[in-house]
């Protein structure tokens, strides 16, 4: 297995008094699409712009695509493309003219894939950038950043801004970039997005990553919501290991139940004269909130898990 | 609920938001007049001397500077302070007016913020109105603390009056300019520039019209720079122009609000042009780039530079008469020898102006780079394969650059000028030895300007204090007697001022060598310091 493109290893970072980052841990491993999961100010911009050069880490280890960012920035971002979370561009040129610029600066693109990534994004490149919503100037460094044979990308909260169709062209090109055998960075608090595009997952709290691993990892630590319609007594249930949240309307009962435990529980269940059966694994909505959930009034609904666009 | 509810606590609002910009505009404007009246009159003292003052704004660069030139017979005081200060104190106004009313209508509409506010109980005028009458309200301060100082120093009341009146009428018509400019364009800062570019069109209509006849031809009258000298107040006063002024603020306010009816929140119209596709092969690094983000701006300073130059240039032949006149201006233009000494020390204080010019765009330039970094943009830019050395070097370099041409250009200018005035064409090289010779300190601003942003972003406001003080210290410091050792403390008195006097080969270089060793640190300090992020 080739070495990581992205390893971070325990490093902190303060400003000032403040400390943005507190022992972060986060490792992409080469060609894979992976998520980075926080609410606002948690420490993701922070985390890319340490990967960057842009800001230098006061402790820890950083290494990106086998460099060192602080010191060989020029040399790595001509092998990466980044997209911020807030795009500024420069008022007086046009969308066209800051993706070529972008592109010169990074050392070329493919005009063929920036004159289809236009289409597909439908971006009218002969507007000045001053006049461009939050959204297209965000497809700007998106085009710009797909346009290019980086081997990395770096997208920070890159669909904070697109609409739903926007943002359905957006998965299509990171996927095409995964098929490519390019590795995605993809900062987001948009939890459906994550839970379509990336192979692993790292969430970040406060400055430390609290969660890593692959979806599927993840989702052994938690619940599994099983809905059945059973024959016998629901109530049988009551106390068995592994089971919460326990509800019964005549003769359906929904319960959460503890991955660890699922064998146990769905013994007991088959035992009650089992009719139907519908398991939903958790959402990454669910790991979300059992990480945030003591957050939940400030993050006045971030992330809905039903596939729309969060705030 | 009509079109104007909500305007009252509008304007509340727009006042407490811009306190400390409107106070200092205030302060600023009022106390330019407080300082000037008694200076003039401490300046020019006998009648001998105040004629001969007379016959400078009698030149055409006076009538530039000073307007139809009413009064100049007998040059008292009262007559010296319209002539003399009424321009300054409506550009001045004119800038205030237009940036105040952009920035609280199309600035706001731009920024979303407006529709914001448009969501709640606010009649749809109300606050185009608030910052009319905002607008209105500090012209009216200016005018009218203006006519207090004027009375305060034992002008006639009624003159007094009259001319404070005619600055704030003119400085609200400049607002409802900027009113119907910002009903046109789309964008804030388009809107500021078309409101400026029609108030640059009626300056010279006006500059050209006192010029071509005394008083002032119907090309001057059709301008509203120049009615308020037009009150003829302390020679003949009459009372009429002044209303011109309030049959065009209706006219322009009336206009203002029918437009702003026909259109919708956010769009103007005028639509914004398209612009190229794609970059042209021309702007293909970060030199390119910044020298992309200021060539409006370069150009701009670099033809005004020029034009003024070539305006101070020709006063030159009437500066021995001048001084025969007011032995007192000696002591601004330096040494004290013959007539060469006297012209060459003339264009040399004239050439400080340039390079005063030439310094403020340094320093204005290396800040772009700051800009760049604070609004999110550098960190795009050096997230490509493009070095910290490198991206702030060319800012840098883009900075010399400029400033050079900029000090050439008002050298240039004025050898031309003096040239032609003194039928000597030597002095078309003299002046632009002159002027490059001063050009280290240009670069100096520039250095700190970029060591500041470099080694220590949170400093940079130092550059402009110590630029407000070395233009200070230059300009006032020889009339009001400043110790030498604060006046020592401008830049502009570090290197001898050509032609006056002799080049002085080690402070240049000692000059230069500061600026390359302030670069050196300036570019290690931005490459191992964080970028500020937005």
């Amino acid at each position: 297995m080739p070495s990581p493109a992205i390893e971070v290893r325990g490093v902190d970072k303060y400003f000032g008094r403040f400390q943005a980052l507190d022992g972060l841990d986060l490792t992409v491993p080469t060609g894979q699409v992976a998520g980075f999961l926080g609410p606002n100010g948690s420490g993701k911009s922070t985390t890319i712009r340490v990967l960057l050069g842009l800001l230098r880490a006061d402790a820890g280890s950083v290494s990106l695509l086998g460099g060192d960012p602080w010191r060989d920035a020029v040399r790595l971002h001509r092998r990466l493309a980044y997209v911020p979370g807030d795009v500024t561009l420069w008022p007086g040129l046009t969308g066209g003219q800051a993706i070529d610029l972008l592109g010169r600066l990074r050392g070329g693109l493919d005009p063929g894939r920036r004159k289809e990534l236009l289409a597909r994004f439908e971006l009218d490149p002969t507007k000045k950038a001053r006049t461009y919503s939050k959204g297209n100037r965000q497809k700007v460094a998106l085009i710009a950043a797909l346009a290019s044979d980086a081997e990395l990308l770096i997208l920070d909260e890159p669909t904070s801004g697109l609409d739903p169709l926007m943002e359905a062209v957006f998965t299509e090109c990171v996927m095409e970039a995964k098929a490519q055998g390019r590795t995605v960075l993809l900062s987001s608090h948009i939890l459906s997005e994550v839970e379509k595009l990336c192979d692993t997952v790292t969430i970040i709290r406060k400055g430390r990553s609290v969660e890593s691993g692959s979806l599927d990892d993840l989702r052994h630590l938690t619940r599994s919501t099983v809905r059945a319609t059973v024959s016998g007594d629901a109530r049988a249930l009551e106390g068995v290991d592994g089971v919460h949240n326990l509800r019964v309307d005549g003769d359906t009962v929904t319960l959460d139940v503890d991955n660890t435990h699922m064998d146990t529980v769905m013994r007991t269940v088959t035992g009650l004269g089992l009719r139907s059966l519908v398991s939903n694994p958790p959402s990454l909505e669910e790991l979300f909130m059992r990480h945030y959930g003591d957050e939940l009034a400030t993050l006045n609904g971030g992330g809905r898990g039903d596939g729309s666009t969060a705030a | 609920m009509n079109a104007f509810t909500g305007t009252g606590t509008l304007v509340r609002f727009v006042l407490r938001r811009d306190r400390v910009r409107l106070t200092v505009w205030v302060l600023a404007l009022v106390g330019t007049v407080v300082a000037t009246i008694p200076a003039l009159g401490e300046m020019f003292t006998t009648q001998a001397q105040r004629q001969a003052r007379a016959a400078l704004m009698d030149t055409p660069t006076g009538v530039v500077f000073g307007g139809p030139g009413y009064g100049l017979d007998d040059y008292q005081l009262g007559p010296m302070v319209v002539n003399e200060l009424t321009m300054s104190m409506l550009i001045a106004l004119a800038v205030m007016s237009v940036l105040h009313v952009v920035r609280h209508t199309r600035a706001e509409e731009e920024s979303g913020r407006a529709e914001l506010l448009r969501a709640n109980v606010l009649g749809a005028s109300a606050q185009m109105t608030a910052a009319l009458v905002t607008v209105s309200l500090v012209n009216l301060l200016v005018g009218g603390l203006t006519a207090v100082a004027m009375i305060g120093n034992g002008l006639e009341t009624a003159d007094s009056v009259a001319y404070g009146l005619g600055l704030a009428l003119a400085g609200i018509s400049f607002g409802a300019i900027a009113a119907v400019c910002a009903q046109v364009v789309e964008h804030g800062r388009s809107a500021a520039g078309l409101a400026f570019l029609v108030l640059g069109v009626l300056f010279l209509c006006r500059v050209v019209g006192d010029m071509a006849e005394e008083g002032g031809n119907a090309l001057s009258w059709l301008s509203p720079f120049a009615w308020a000298q037009q009150t003829r107040v302390f020679a003949d006063p009459r009372w009429w122009p002044l209303a011109l002024y309030a049959v065009l603020i209706v006219v322009l306010f009336a206009l203002t609000y029918a437009l702003a009816g026909r259109r919708d929140l956010g769009a103007g119209l005028v639509a914004a042009r398209p612009g190229p596709a794609g970059a042209s092969g021309l702007l293909n690094g970060v030199f390119a780039l910044h020298l992309h983000q200021q060539r409006g701006a370069v150009v701009a300073w670099t033809v005004a530079t020029f034009l003024f130059a070539v305006a101070f240039g020709s006063l030159v032949t009437e500066v021995d008469a001048m001084l025969e006149e007011n032995p007192d201006l000696l002591a601004v233009l330096g040494g004290g020898g013959g007539a060469d000494d006297v012209t060459g020390g003339f264009l040399g204080v004239m050439s400080g102006y340039v390079l005063m010019a030439a310094s403020a765009y340094a320093a204005l330039s290396v800040l772009r780079a700051r800009t760049e970094e604070t609004s999110g943009r550098a960190e795009l830019t050096l997230s490509t394969a493009v070095g910290r050395v490198r991206w702030f070097g060319s800012a840098l370099l883009v900075s010399v650059l400029s400033s050079a041409l900029i000090v050439v250009a008002g050298g240039v200018g004025m050898g031309l000028s003096a040239s032609a005035a003194l039928e000597d064409s030597s002095w078309m090289w003299t002046m632009t030895g002159a002027a490059l010779a001063q050009l280290p300190v240009a670069l100096l601003f520039a250095a700190l300007a970029a060591l500041l942003t470099g080694a220590a972003p949170r400093l940079v406001p130092l550059v402009w204090a110590w630029l407000g003080y070395s233009i200070l210290a230059s300009v006032l410091g020889p009339l009001v007697g400043l110790d030498d050792w604060l006046l020592h403390l401008s830049a502009f008195e570090l290197l001898p001022r050509l032609p006056g006097e002799d080049f002085d080969a080690v402070a240049v270089a000692v000059a230069l060598g500061v600026v390359l060793v302030a670069n050196a640190v300036a570019l290690a300090g931005f490459r191992r310091r964080d970028l500020s992020t937005v």
